[in-house]
């Protein structure tokens, strides 16, 4: 499903003090498989993400996510691969603190042109799979943190996308909800979707799931 | 120092036309290196910049001409008010003839923003595919509108300064009025059939344009332009000047006609874009700019309507024509 060939990510490229973020990544992912990016801050692990997902486009080399060269699309195309083919959950969650939690799971719904009661009956669904169906009223800020990130989870799969990515989605969470986060993970898995996790939480090393673990450091793979 | 040149409006056009041609230079320096290193199909660090690159100067580009559409109302009215200050000069029909770089200079305005807004529909279909496809094109493209805009500053310079305010300039009644002879009008039309020919050749735009003939699109269009300058000009516009003898494109631009002038060009310039837009998107896209097919036909037929009102209130008011 994804192929990542030669990537390379040079921060302040034409200055007298480049980064190089990623150094010539190659990676191979499977449809359904879930990997987990790990290692230490500044290895390159959201970068990676943020290459994959085409929020940033890399300094060389190629992304083909479902044979769409995604490296490469201009920045309209970009937003239409994110809006259909990717939900995000993020480490701050990057949600609409004074939004219900069902306005919130909507929202990436709202330019797609389905009827009301679709994103509606989508949203149910999807609150009910990440476990928040019981705060669907209530606002953001109204939530503990757990809650919170199972909302952000609720939004990113109301699109039913086919990749799930991660980045740090337990930084934020103690360890009972890192577990409730992990159990959703887990029948993500089981309902075939494509799982990318960057993290250095070492809850993610033995998951109740297959994954394959990918080791980062100063933006190589080491393992 | 020339008078001109102290006006308020001569100082903040001349302005803005310098610092658009200072934005357009700049891209224009980029140009010729995206154009030679360019080559979608590489993967390597050079090409990603290029991208990026190419993606800022393409946005400088689509700035610069949306601000130089929006300076030709501002020139026409910059030198209308020059009218003020230029011995004999009514309207700006007198201003634009106070020299011989007025003329082609206003030509070629209107040349490089019709050349501008085909720059742009290229530079949209560009971006809305996911192989910047005709990136090399619009290059090329841009650098023969960089050649136009080069000499259009350097007009606009021999322009500005070389209004005299000693010598008086002639008026517009002169300038298109009976003592010019009737003998204006093109093709050796009297008046009865240069308006036939108007109204025969929107019918023909909006036949070609349901038939979806992209070159009889493109010809009635640019036909009907010429055709209906003559016809604004030396029919229509004595209506709104309610006046036989009152023949001005520029007069109509004053406030004393409540600027409908603006209207009455805007509508036709802009409606004659989007039809000869539709024709390109056609005829070498094989792309189908409904948009584009629809506002035409909405602009011109808001021209023809707007036109042809003036004539009927008058008739009405007063149960004559002039």
């Amino acid at each position: 499903m994804i192929t990542i060939e030669n990537i390379n990510k040079i921060y302040n490229e034409k200055t007298d003090n480049p980064f190089h973020a990623l150094k010539n990544i190659n990676l191979k992912i499977a449809k359904g498989e879930s990997v987990i990016l790990s290692g230490v801050s500044g290895s390159g692990k959201s970068t990676l993400l943020a290459i994959i997902a085409s929020l940033d486009k890399p300094s060389s080399g190629k992304v083909i996510v479902d044979k769409e060269l995604v490296s490469k699309l201009p920045d309209l195309h970009a937003s239409a691969y994110r809006a259909k083919s990717i939900g995000f959950i993020f480490q701050h969650f990057n949600l609409l603190e004074s939004l219900s939690v069902t306005e919130n799971v909507i929202a990436p719904l709202i330019p797609s042109g389905l009827s009301m009661r679709e994103i509606e009956d989508r949203a149910n669904q999807s609150m009910q799979t990440a476990g928040i169906s019981h705060k669907a009223t209530q606002t953001i800020r109204e939530l503990s943190g757990g809650e919170k990130q199972r909302c952000a989870i609720a939004r990113a799969l109301v699109t039913d996308p086919k990749l799930i990515i991660c980045d740090e989605p337990t930084a934020n969470l103690d360890r009972d909800n890192s577990l409730k986060f992990i159990e959703i993970l887990t029948r993500l898995n089981e309902l075939g979707k494509t799982i990318i996790v960057a993290t250095h939480d070492p809850l993610f090393d033995s998951l109740p799931f297959d994954s394959r673990v990918v080791k980062m450091e100063d933006g190589v793979i080491v393992g | 120092m020339n008078e001109v040149l102290l006006s308020n409006e001569v100082i903040v056009y001349l302005l803005s036309e310098a610092l658009l041609y200072l934005l357009l230079f700049l891209a224009f320096m980029i140009t010729p290196m995206l154009i030679k290193r360019w080559n979608f199909d590489a993967f390597t660090s050079e090409q990603f910049t290029l991208e990026k690159r190419s993606y800022l100067v393409m946005t400088i580009i689509w700035f610069a001409l949306i601000l130089k559409i929006l300076l030709l109302p501002y020139f026409v009215y910059t030198i209308d008010r020059l009218s003020d200050i230029v011995p004999g000069a009514m309207c700006a029909a007198g201003i634009i003839k106070a020299n011989s770089y007025g003329n082609p200079l206003l030509t070629l305005k209107i040349t490089i923003i019709f050349l501008g807004a085909l720059w742009m529909t290229l530079n949209r279909l560009d971006l809305q595919a996911k192989e910047y496809p005709y990136t090399q094109q619009k290059l090329w493209f841009f650098i023969s509108i960089f050649v136009l805009l080069s000499v259009e500053f350097g007009l606009d310079i021999l322009y500005f300064t070389h209004i005299e305010t000693t010598n008086p300039v002639t008026c517009c009644s002169v300038i298109f009025g009976q003592t010019a002879g009737m003998n204006d009008l093109p093709f050796g039309l009297d008046i009865h059939k240069l308006l036939i020919l108007f109204y025969l050749l929107y019918a023909l735009i909006v036949c070609m344009t349901f038939m979806e003939v992209a070159i009889g699109v493109f010809l009635s269009s640019t036909l009907f332009l010429y055709i209906a300058y003559y016809s604004v000009v030396y029919f229509y516009g004595t209506y709104i000047y309610e006046l036989p003898t009152h023949k001005c494109p520029f007069c109509m631009l004053q406030s004393d006609y409540y600027f409908v002038g603006y209207f009455v060009w805007g509508l036709l310039s802009v409606g004659i874009f989007f039809s000869v837009n539709y024709a390109f998107g056609k005829s070498i896209f094989a792309k189908e700019f409904l948009l584009s097919k629809k506002l035409s036909l909405f602009l011109l037929t808001l021209f023809i309507l707007l036109c042809s009102l003036y004539v009927a209130i008058y008739y009405l008011k007063n149960g004559v024509l002039l």
